[in-house]
């Protein structure tokens, strides 16, 4: 081979590292102004609701959602509201309102400066504790999000119900969610990627790493939010946003060494601490660990063996379980035989392991569109079995009386949800303002009144879960609960010698008796089981 | 080129990692070099199929430990006979990385342009649609949830292409290896979870990019980590004749031409892989409710759990019919990536799935009769012969000497496609 080879020796002298302080040129100094105000500003929550929310706090008896919520806040200036002209642009409009109010800031703080001849030096010193924040504003962030996959149960396994609807019956964003429900081992990788992601941004010497990880994981959930209509672009974006910021130190330098082959000389601006300083810089460090790595990692894991927060806690009654089909369905003593097309008879139905029935009707109705999140401490208000179902599936939460064989039975749709993820502000995954505006005639009939489940068979409803799971926060809603909203009710005796038949008859939504016999059947699913499973019932 | 040009050696190789070289260089060059003479029997050269191009371009090895063997037996024998201490280790080095980039890249173009077309993940059939959720294996969900999201898949496609792009010039690889370890891991993860069956493949693929970005990593980690100066590269070749510079210009454009121009041309050119593209009974295409089911003189109800009743029954546009019953479904679990030009073999619809049957079918007009072949390979030979008949528009009458079944069209609205044109915002009774 007649190759030539030549090898690049370059002197390391020739290249000389740039002094940290000279560095800065006016323009520089612009643009940080500008970065700064803009920064800072989506780095702190902007409502008073959040700091109510963490000053209420209870750390005797936390929730995993405490943390959470510290974790998940709305930011950015929104004094002048959320919307530019009407529009909130997708979302976007307080960002764009935040940026302007920066560039703003920028010129009027590089104006003073020049005319007060007052320019400092120490942009160095600014800059290391700009990118702090921003580097624990997104390492909290992205770990708090990433616990709810690390112990699987942002996205559950699908229901029975839910195994038995049709592919087509559902919303796109209901099959991406459930996508990854399936797979539990796949939903703790995206949470250790997370994890690890926020992780490597606490360290200074991870923290590019950090960010290309945040970038990329985040980029990627940012486009699946859009496609699939996931309503969580706004949240996602904020980390690709700051992941950018804190990479923009670094290209630079990675340009130089791979593209241009250069000899590279990394410039890294670290700030004095010694004496007092290294002992805060210390326990600061070791507290948001403590409290955001492991302590989160504890609630967390209660949560998933005893609470899992967006599928019903309490246990179902044992004999009631499984898959049913009906052979048997009378409306008011008429035997309606069974078809497909008939708008009254129920089709099939299951008793989940927890206090959920479903069955099956060929009749329109409202449907819950939201992605069913959120943290309701009820199961009356865990709505993921019915938001993004259709088919003619309708969901009932149940209070069993089991001496007398009773179900009160609630329809689990809602046509104005409770609102969600108050600490989050706009942009939170489900039930913020946008259900509140949800039309009003949709509201139920509730044939039943008011007292029509006897106080003794909910009130110690709270308690029902494993008491590890106990919490202040779940105390408290439990404490406020609104007992008469207008729900679809049904009041339903049931009759079983073993499960294999059940006999339910009573009176429907619609204060008709019906009387059903249910059959079990064994439905061998090709979907594969996995071995995690969250809850305990 | 710059002009801080020497001849001067670069940093001498010690044994050690000569030793390792060589194992990495043998075990390298016959992971990239296909030496199957099959893989090239199995390629129809004239008459080229995206198809044979996609197949190409995904060939692998598949004697991983075999090769792993005669690289360590290599290394050892080459270690022992190393006298010639002119072999410059640089050059090897450079040439090897040049072989794993270009395979690795082309790897990416083949996956890449398929989803880019978003033709590997297509949007599911009226059949797919009605299938109950848990009547599919996990491999299937995953592929059905891609293909309601053509943009997504397409971007998803265009981040395969671009890191392939970045492969090909030496200053961009590691960039585009280092995106790969974290797509290609991902898609690796996905194939264990969702039991897909590229799981060896993609690991292949990540063994390829961790080589071509060891080359950069330890200045990497240095420059990153350790936050501490860094020398870039400082080995170049120089093609000083002219069969060098042609031939070098030749074979990159020939990959450009091949695995990316043409490639892309015939895939924009092509319908779905997925599904059979023969057209179905003219006007038929749709959902039926089994309105009547007698077999044998003997009408059965409606039910759920008969394994002989009918439950309803899908036209789909091209030539197949998909039968729901409670008949038990043996499910055709294939899950590798086959892009097949015959219509028979495009059973994409059925794999992975249970609930109902499928049949592809030949209409005979004049007859008015359709022969339907049962197309999971379970149930190889199994054939019906119906007579049909169009009582109205939205109703068929299917029979023959035992079935008499009358189906009629169901208009069904999907709540999937409903949010989509409508929004997840507004409210919807469906």
């Amino acid at each position: 081979m007649s190759v030539i080879e030549t090898v690049l020796q370059q002197d390391a002298r020739t290249t000389t590292a740039p002094n940290p302080v000279d560095a800065w040129k006016p323009w520089h100094k612009v643009l940080f102004r500008i970065a700064f105000i803009f920064f800072i500003a989506i780095c702190i929550p902007n409502s008073t609701e959040w700091y109510k929310l963490v000053l209420n706090i209870d750390w005797t008896h936390l929730h995993y959602r405490d943390l959470y919520d510290i974790a998940r806040f709305g930011s950015g200036i929104n004094l002048f509201g959320d919307s530019i002209f009407g529009s909130n642009l997708l979302g976007y409009a307080n960002w764009i309102t935040t940026a302007i109010i920066a560039i703003a800031g920028g010129f009027l703080w590089t104006a003073i400066v020049q005319w007060r001849k007052t320019e400092r030096e120490e942009y160095n010193v600014m800059y290391y504790w700009l990118r702090a924040i921003v580097r624990y504003r997104a390492g909290i962030g992205i770990i708090g999000f990433g616990f709810t996959k690390l112990l699987p149960v942002q996205m559950p396994y699908p229901s029975l119900g839910i195994l038995n609807t049709n592919f087509g019956d559902l919303t796109a964003q209901k099959i991406y969610w459930l996508s990854v429900g399936i797979v539990p081992w796949y939903q703790i990788f995206a949470g250790v990627v997370e994890i690890t992601a926020g992780s490597l941004l606490l360290f200074r010497k991870t923290t590019t790493l950090g960010a290309i990880l945040l970038f990329a994981a985040l980029g990627d959930i940012v486009y699946v939010n859009f496609a699939y209509d996931g309503g969580v672009h706004v949240y996602s974006s904020y980390f690709v946003l700051l992941a950018a910021f804190l990479l923009v130190n670094d290209l630079p330098k990675l340009y130089n060494l791979l593209i241009l082959e250069r000899y590279t000389v990394p410039v890294n601006f670290y700030p004095d601490f010694s004496g007092w300083k290294k002992y805060t810089r210390f326990g600061i460090k070791a507290a948001t660990l403590f409290v955001f790595l492991g302590w989160f990692f504890y609630l967390q894991l209660i949560n998933f063996l005893y609470d899992p927060y967006k599928q019903p806690s309490v246990a179902g009654e044992k004999e009631l379980r499984g898959n049913y089909t009906v052979t048997e369905f009378r409306l008011n003593n008429q035997v309606i035989p069974y078809s497909p097309l008939d708008s009254v008879r129920w089709q099939e139905a299951t008793f989940e392991d927890w206090t959920t029935f479903t069955f099956r009707v060929n009749r329109p109705v409202f449907l819950d569109l939201s992605n069913g999140g959120g943290d309701p401490q009820r199961d009356l208000n865990r709505t993921f079995e019915v938001a993004g179902v259709g088919g003619g599936q309708r969901v009932f939460h149940y209070y069993a009386d089991p001496k007398n064989h009773v179900l009160y039975l609630q329809d689990k749709f809602k046509a104005n949800p409770e609102r969600r993820n108050r600490a989050a502000g706009v942009g939170g995954d489900g039930g913020t303002a946008r259900n509140l505006k949800t039309d009003s005639s949709l509201a139920a009939t509730a044939a039943l009144p008011d007292n029509w489940i006897p106080k003794e068979i909910w009130q110690d409803e709270v308690n029902r879960i494993d008491p590890r799971a106990a919490s202040t926060r779940r105390n408290r809603e439990f404490a406020t609960a609104k007992n008469n909203e207008k729900r679809n009710r049904m009041i339903l005796q049931y009759d079983t010698k073993d499960g294999n038949r059940i006999i339910l008859h009573g009176i429907n939504e619609n204060k008709d008796s019906i009387y059903v016999v249910l059959d079990k059947v064994q439905r061998k699913y090709a979907l594969s089981e996995s071995s995690l499973k969250a809850g305990k019932y | 080129m710059p002009e801080l040009h020497h001849t001067t050696p670069a940093v001498e190789w010690n044994n050690r990692e000569k030793i390792f070289f060589r194992f990495f260089f043998i075990y390298f060059l016959l992971q990239v070099v296909p030496l199957d003479p099959t893989y090239f029997s199995s390629i129809n050269w004239t008459q080229l199929h995206y198809g044979d191009i996609f197949n190409i371009a995904h060939y692998y090895p598949r004697l991983g430990w075999i090769i792993a063997i005669v690289a360590l037996v290599g290394a050892a024998i080459w270690t022992y006979t190393d006298r010639d201490k002119r072999i410059s280790y640089d050059r090897l080095y450079y040439w090897i990385r040049v072989a794993v980039r270009y395979r690795l890249a082309i790897a990416l173009f083949a996956y890449g342009f398929l989803k880019f077309y978003p033709l590997q993940a297509p949007y599911p059939s009226l059949s797919n649609l009605n299938t109950y959720y848990g009547d599919y294996t996990r491999w299937k969900l995953f592929s059905l949830s891609l293909g309601i999201v053509p943009d997504y898949q397409s971007f998803l496609g265009l981040v395969e292409i671009i890191t392939g792009g970045l492969l090909l010039y030496r200053r961009t690889a590691s960039v585009g290896a280092f995106i790969v370890l974290i797509f290609t891991g991902n898609v690796f993860v996905s194939n264990i979870a969702y039991e897909g069956g590229e799981q060896v493949y993609s690991l292949y693929l990540i063994t390829l990019a961790l080589f071509v970005l060891s080359f950069d990593l330890k200045r990497l980690v240095q420059l990153l980590i350790l936050q501490k100066p860094a020398f870039p590269n400082r080995f170049h070749v120089t093609l000083t004749k002219n069969w060098q510079r042609y031939g070098r210009l030749a074979l990159k454009s020939f990959v450009i031409f091949f695995f990316v121009l043409a490639y892309a041309f015939k895939l924009s050119m092509s319908q779905t892989y997925q599904f059979p593209s023969t057209a179905g009974l003219a006007g038929a295409e749709g959902i039926y409710n089994v309105t009547q089911f007698s077999r044998n003189q003997d009408t059965l109800p409606y039910s759920k759990t008969d394994p002989v009743r009918w439950q309803d029954v899908v036209f789909e546009k091209w030539a197949t019919i998909s039968i729901r019953s409670n008949r038990p479904v043996i499910i055709d679990s294939n899950n590798t990536e086959r892009v097949s030009a015959v219509e028979n073999d495009r059973t994409y619809e059925l794999e992975g799935t249970a609930g109902r049957h499928y049949y592809s079918y030949d209409v005979d007009t004049l007859k008015q009769v359709l022969t339907l072949h049962n197309k999971n390979k379970h149930y190889k030979g199994e054939q019906l012969v119906l007579h049909y008949s169009r009582l109205n528009d939205s109703k068929l009458l299917l029979s023959n000497d035992s079935l008499y079944v009358v189906l009629d069209k169901i208009p069904k609205k999907w709540l999937l496609e409903e949010v989509a044109r409508e929004g997840r915002r507004k409210s919807i009774k469906l």
